[in-house]
């Protein structure tokens, strides 16, 4: 990659992308009461995800599988529902005590907030993955 | 009820996530975008004879209240439309398969799973009950659109790519700050509760929430100073994703600008509206006449057929706003097949430009017998759909006296039978013998083409069959939308 001969930017991109990965984490828990969620969390993991690579330092090609999974994920979480009886979408809270922590209150949302994340994050990485390589899903290729 | 309406968003969703997972192995992934786009197809079919039967139907999405929550509406007005859209993508996907081989065949990797979102967007935009979902809809379908217009890199599709890119995102950065007027004007953007409050708004803000709107869903539907991204864009695509585009997107922008402007009343927008129309219809008329393509023709064609359903909306009357709801039926699926044949064309031909194409009425008549039916159904001759439309729409026109508009929409009929001939004589007649002809176009599987073609020229056949049937049902839901309390209390209660 263009940069992958910068010292600098690697080590910074090293030492600075795990406490990333903990805002983004943050913010898909942080999501259900406060500013974040799903697709906020998404959003800064991408960005993990593009600064690492323009880093030179890996090169993610999972992103369809994560599309995949998380869309079905959501679509299984909204669906759910039905089943029961319920709305579309409608939530179940469950809430228990932990060691530490006190007590944790959950629900259907963590899940769906989840699958939106990994779509997110799965679309970042095809595109990146498109503007890299010839052979890709974006790329014009033969249509086979 | 609330499953089939939950089916026409989720079921096209699942489809695209599977498709996506078996995008290398083409049997898996067409079995499973056909079925995830027939499902929701089957669903909202269903979808309408409940509707029918038991009148406007409510999903309130996780159970909340529509003060804070979404709600789902499928009333008279989506029903009817959305099985004509849902069966067009169905239809079109089906010809996609058939055509994948040739160099106009969108990528099917891409295309399959793409469609799907589309299509859970289209559900979503017509289904829903509050404009900040519409806008999600919207980019859902734009996002998708996007990537579908300009996958095949070429040169031409990029840049032209740029300005539809382009356009678009100012119409949704339009939409969005329109939000937030309404937001701050009403307190809500669930369109039952408008429908209550914005009535009891001051004049100004009434209708400059209404002309803004205008903007925003015109830019969308490609009415007249807004349309210049649309003819240029539209023919670069690969056929399949034309013909989706053609018959479905401008089409959204209007059926929301049906249901916003019509729930809440902006009568007074009516006269600008019907001067807009008038030009949009003559201008892309006009526009189609000047072009010697098969597909810039029929691009230009969906702006000048806009006008018609602007000025339906624009009469304010039930028998107008009704005209407006059958010729939106009317049209996708007519605009879609042209496109369809348009695609045919060029696959036989090896190219879709009328000087270099001729005779095909001799060699392939069957083609041109799938492209004669719905270009007079488009023209608007009897006994096809697009006269009862055209009709409902024009008599409308009269009965409100409004003169000018219904000149500008015969003349506007006539153009487009110009050039429908203009299509005719270029890529029909002639003698065979053209040196131009590109025999290596590869010919794709004709026969699933064919059928996908054919199947769609039935459909549109059935519309005119039932033209009766439709045109009560447009002239019901138009006034469940005029008269919104069944509507508010359906939401509400």
């Amino acid at each position: 990659m263009i940069l992958s001969r910068s010292p600098i930017f690697q080590l910074g991109v090293q030492s600075a992308s795990p406490l990333a990965v903990i805002v983004g984490v943050y913010l898909l828990f942080a999501g259900h009461n406060n500013p974040g969620g799903g697709f906020a969390a998404g959003l800064v993991l991408g960005a993990v995800v593009i600064l690492r690579t323009l880093a030179g330092l890996q090169k993610p090609t999972f992103g369809p599988a994560l599309i995949t999974g998380g869309t079905l994920l959501v679509v299984a979480v909204a669906a759910a529902p039905i089943l029961w009886g319920d709305a579309m979408l409608d939530q179940k809270v469950v809430s228990f005590d932990l060691p530490l922590l006190g007590t944790v209150k959950t629900g259907s949302a963590l899940p769906f907030d989840i699958g939106v994340t990994a779509i997110v994050v799965g679309l970042v990485i095809a595109l990146l993955d498109g503007l890299s390589t010839s052979d890709s899903l974006v790329s014009k290729g033969n249509p086979a | 009820m609330s499953t089939l309406v939950a089916a026409t968003i989720l079921a096209p969703l699942t489809s695209a996530a599977l498709g996506m997972a078996v995008r290398r192995r083409a049997e898996l992934r067409d079995l499973a975008t056909l079925l995830g786009l027939g499902a929701a197809a089957a669903a909202s079919l269903a979808l309408l004879f409940q509707v029918v039967a038991n009148g406007t139907h409510v999903v309130r999405v996780g159970g909340w209240h529509p003060e804070l929550g979404i709600v789902l509406v499928a009333d008279l007005f989506a029903a009817l439309v959305l099985p004509v859209a849902l069966t067009i993508i169905f239809v079109v996907e089906l010809f996609a398969i058939g055509q994948r081989r040739t160099a106009w065949g969108a990528n099917p990797e891409l295309a399959g799973p793409l469609l799907g979102v589309m299509t859970a967007g289209v559900s979503l935009a017509m289904l829903t009950g509050d404009l900040f979902t519409l806008f999600v809809a919207f980019e859902l379908i734009l996002v998708s659109s996007y990537v579908l217009l300009t996958h095949q890199g070429q040169r031409a599709q990029i840049r032209s790519g740029m300005t539809y890119v382009a356009m678009n995102l100012l119409a949704s950065t339009l939409f969005l700050f329109g939000l937030a007027f309404v937001y701050a004007a009403t307190g809500t953007v669930n369109l039952a509760l408008l429908t209550e409050r914005i009535p009891e708004l001051s004049d100004g803000v009434r209708l400059g929430i209404g002309a803004w709107f205008f903007v925003v869903f015109g830019t969308k539907a490609a009415v007249f100073p807004l349309f210049s991204w649309l003819p240029d864009s539209y023919p670069t695509a690969p056929t399949t994703i034309t013909a989706v585009f053609a018959g479905l997107l401008t089409k959204i922008g209007i059926y929301a600008m049906i249901r916003f402007h019509t729930l809440t009343g902006m009568d007074r927008l009516g006269s600008v509206m019907l001067v807009i129309a008038g030009v949009t219809m003559v201008v892309g008329a006009l526009g189609a006449l000047a072009q010697s393509d098969v597909k810039r023709i029929l691009s230009f064609h969906i702006i000048s057929q806009i006008g018609y359903m602007l000025m339906g909306l624009g009469l304010f009357s039930a028998a107008g706003t009704a005209g407006a709801i059958l010729f939106l039926v009317h049209h996708m699926p007519v605009k879609t097949v042209l496109f369809l044949v348009g695609g045919l064309i060029e696959n036989e031909q090896g190219t879709g430009s009328l000087d270099r194409s001729a005779g095909m009425a001799a060699r392939r008549p069957l083609i041109a017998a799938l492209f004669a039916i719905p270009a007079l159904s488009l023209a608007g001759l009897p006994p096809f759909s697009g006269f009862v439309a055209k009709f409902a729409v024009i008599s409308a026109g009269i009965e409100a006296a409004s003169t000018p508009v219904v000149i500008a929409a015969l003349a506007a009929g006539a153009l487009t039978l110009l050039s429908m001939a203009k299509i005719w004589i270029g890529v029909f007649w002639g003698s065979t013998d053209d040196a131009d002809i590109d025999r290596e176009a590869a010919p794709g599987n004709r026969r699933t083409m064919l059928a996908a073609t054919g199947l769609a020229v039935a459909g549109t056949l059935t519309i005119s069959l039932m033209a009766g049937t439709l045109f009560d049902l447009s002239r019901q839901a138009s006034d469940d939308l005029r008269t919104p309390d069944a509507y508010i209390s359906a939401v509400l209660s």
